[in-house]
């Protein structure tokens, strides 16, 4: 039996011959890579992937490309070159990473990606995609509701190179301005970081202090945000963000922001390794290339099942 | 032009598949023909009573018997009834027929609705989104001949669902009187993704009538 499974799996994929021949799979090396862990989002994805990988036997090389494309060229030139059997990765760039991704194919090493899609499709074996679009309508609905439909907001953006930071803008904007009494007032980026986003607030407030509301396009921009609104006294001020981070948990739990929207980031990265793992031993691909995974809005009525990007039942 | 001559002998020899220089008609095409130009209403518009209504008309289940299937057998309510795409995360999204009688209101708010008793007990057992602004995109994902692999990434995905909001705005709620809507009858066909648990179903309506 396991003879003739063996025999189906080079029958599946001349590449895996190799590895199919030898006797267990213990010592295979899955590689992983992000962008930077500085973002407990993307060290979730990395500590998910790498707790499933090690789960199925396998070694892993868990690496960032902080969302550098030709780092990332190099990492998968890296990943290649260790006979990686798969590459589990949150790509640097939509465009860029086509060729990368190319790279590692025609070598032989399948990637899976997680989080970011690719504008490309038969070049990957899986996109497990984070649904940026849903999770941005479901948070600006919660916002435009809290806000009562109307009144002057702040919108803070993520950095400008990054296909999230739009994609998230424009899922917000879908939404908000089907409001005509909401009233933008300022549209700024503070590139995903707290710090700038506590600046960015301080400064936004002075020049327009009748503003109801803040929409932030990831955690710890809202953080920021909050921290800046608190400082100067204005605690009516009604902050959402986007990721599902502890941080904006507790603050949820404590009164602050008011709702966020989680990724499953820890869960998604945990499919991708299923999916690897079921390729490298059966060659056997996903019924479909590219999956949505659906973001779940977070507020004080559920903030509490919140840990680490996972909700729990 | 000599360039150009020679770009199309290569791809008729290299790529007879691909139909040559000339334009055949197929949906394919004509999505990669909108490719530059994505026009997500027209493709909704384009497929809205040939392929949409005939759809929901043929998959939808008296409101009562898909809720209560879901709450026995979801698998077999989903088989019947439901879809959802073949993979990650979404939740089952169901095709049901409203007959019943409209028991509350909400007019105010841009995303209004009204809340539906569609067993006789004056209890609302379904909400109705009325417009003009619609929540999710449940008539797209009730579609099985939609399928977000067939896009370009979620952005394009998305605006698609939403120009199924706004078809039907256009075509049924923009002329749907805003007073005294309660007490009234209303007959719907459309799609509501599974509720959470304690929540009411969030029904998209694609057919409308609404009186007596």
């Amino acid at each position: 039996m396991r003879v003739t499974r063996r025999l189906i799996t080079v029958g599946f994929a001349a590449v895996l011959a190799a590895s199919a021949a030898m006797p267990a799979f213990a010592a295979d090396l899955i590689a992983i890579i992000t962008p930077s862990h500085d973002n407990p989002f993307f060290k979730a994805e990395a500590v998910g992937a790498e707790a499933k990988a090690k789960e199925l036997g396998y070694e892993t090389l868990v690496l960032v490309h902080d969302d550098d494309a030709n780092k990332q060229s190099q990492l998968i030139d890296t990943a290649i070159g260790r006979g990686a059997k798969a590459i589990i990765l949150d790509n640097a760039g939509s465009e860029a990473s086509i060729a990368a991704v190319k790279k590692a194919k025609d070598a032989g090493v399948p990637s899976f990606l997680i989080d970011r899609e690719i504008n490309a499709t038969g070049v990957a074996v899986s996109q497990i995609v984070s649904n940026n679009y849903q999770g941005a309508q479901l948070g600006a609905e919660e916002f435009v509701r809290l806000m009562g439909e109307k009144g002057n907001y702040v919108e803070l953006l993520g950095r400008e190179a990054d296909l999230n930071a739009g994609i998230r803008s424009k899922g917000y904007h879908d939404v908000i301005d089907e409001y005509p009494e909401m009233k933008i007032v300022a549209q700024q980026s503070a590139n995903w970081s707290q710090t700038e986003g506590y600046s960015k607030m301080e400064t936004i407030l002075q020049a327009n202090p009748d503003i109801q509301g803040v929409i932030a396009g990831n955690d710890t921009m809202a953080m920021g945000a909050i921290a800046a609104l608190q400082a100067a006294g204005r605690k009516d001020v009604i902050v959402v963000g986007f990721d599902g981070s502890n941080d904006v948990r507790d603050s949820i739990n404590a009164g602050g922001i008011k709702a966020t929207v989680m990724q499953p980031a820890y869960a998604q990265a945990q499919l991708a390794v299923t999916q690897a793992h079921e390729y490298i031993t059966t060659g056997k691909a996903p019924a479909e290339e590219k999956q949505l995974m659906d973001c779940v809005l977070i507020t004080a009525d559920n903030a509490d099942k919140l840990e680490t990007f996972a909700l729990s039942e | 032009m000599p360039r150009f001559q020679a770009a199309c002998t290569l791809m008729l020899a290299g790529a007879l598949a691909l139909g040559g220089c000339k334009l055949v008609k197929t949906e394919d095409e004509q999505r990669q023909a909108a490719a530059g130009a994505f026009n997500p209403d027209k493709l909704v518009a384009d497929i809205w009573d040939a392929k949409v209504v005939p759809y929901l008309d043929g998959r939808a289940g008296a409101f009562q018997e898909v809720s209560a299937l879901t709450a026995t057998d979801l698998s077999a309510a989903a088989e019947k009834y439901g879809h959802k795409e073949k993979q990650g995360n979404a939740p089952w999204t169901f095709a049901a027929r409203i007959d019943g009688v409209i028991v509350g209101e909400e007019t105010k708010s841009r995303a209004a609705y009204v809340d539906v008793d569609v067993d006789g007990d004056s209890k609302a057992d379904v909400r109705v989104s009325i417009g003009p602004a619609i929540r999710g995109t449940a008539l797209r994902d009730s579609l099985k001949f939609v399928n977000f692999n067939e896009f370009k990434n979620q952005i394009e995905w998305a605006q698609y669902g939403k120009s199924f909001n706004t078809y039907v705005n256009g075509a049924l709620l923009e002329k749907l009187p805003r007073e005294g809507l309660t007490g009234k009858k209303i007959k719907a066909t459309g799609a509501y993704p599974l509720p959470a648990k304690g929540q009411l179903p969030q029904f998209v309506p694609a057919t409308l009538t609404v009186g007596g």
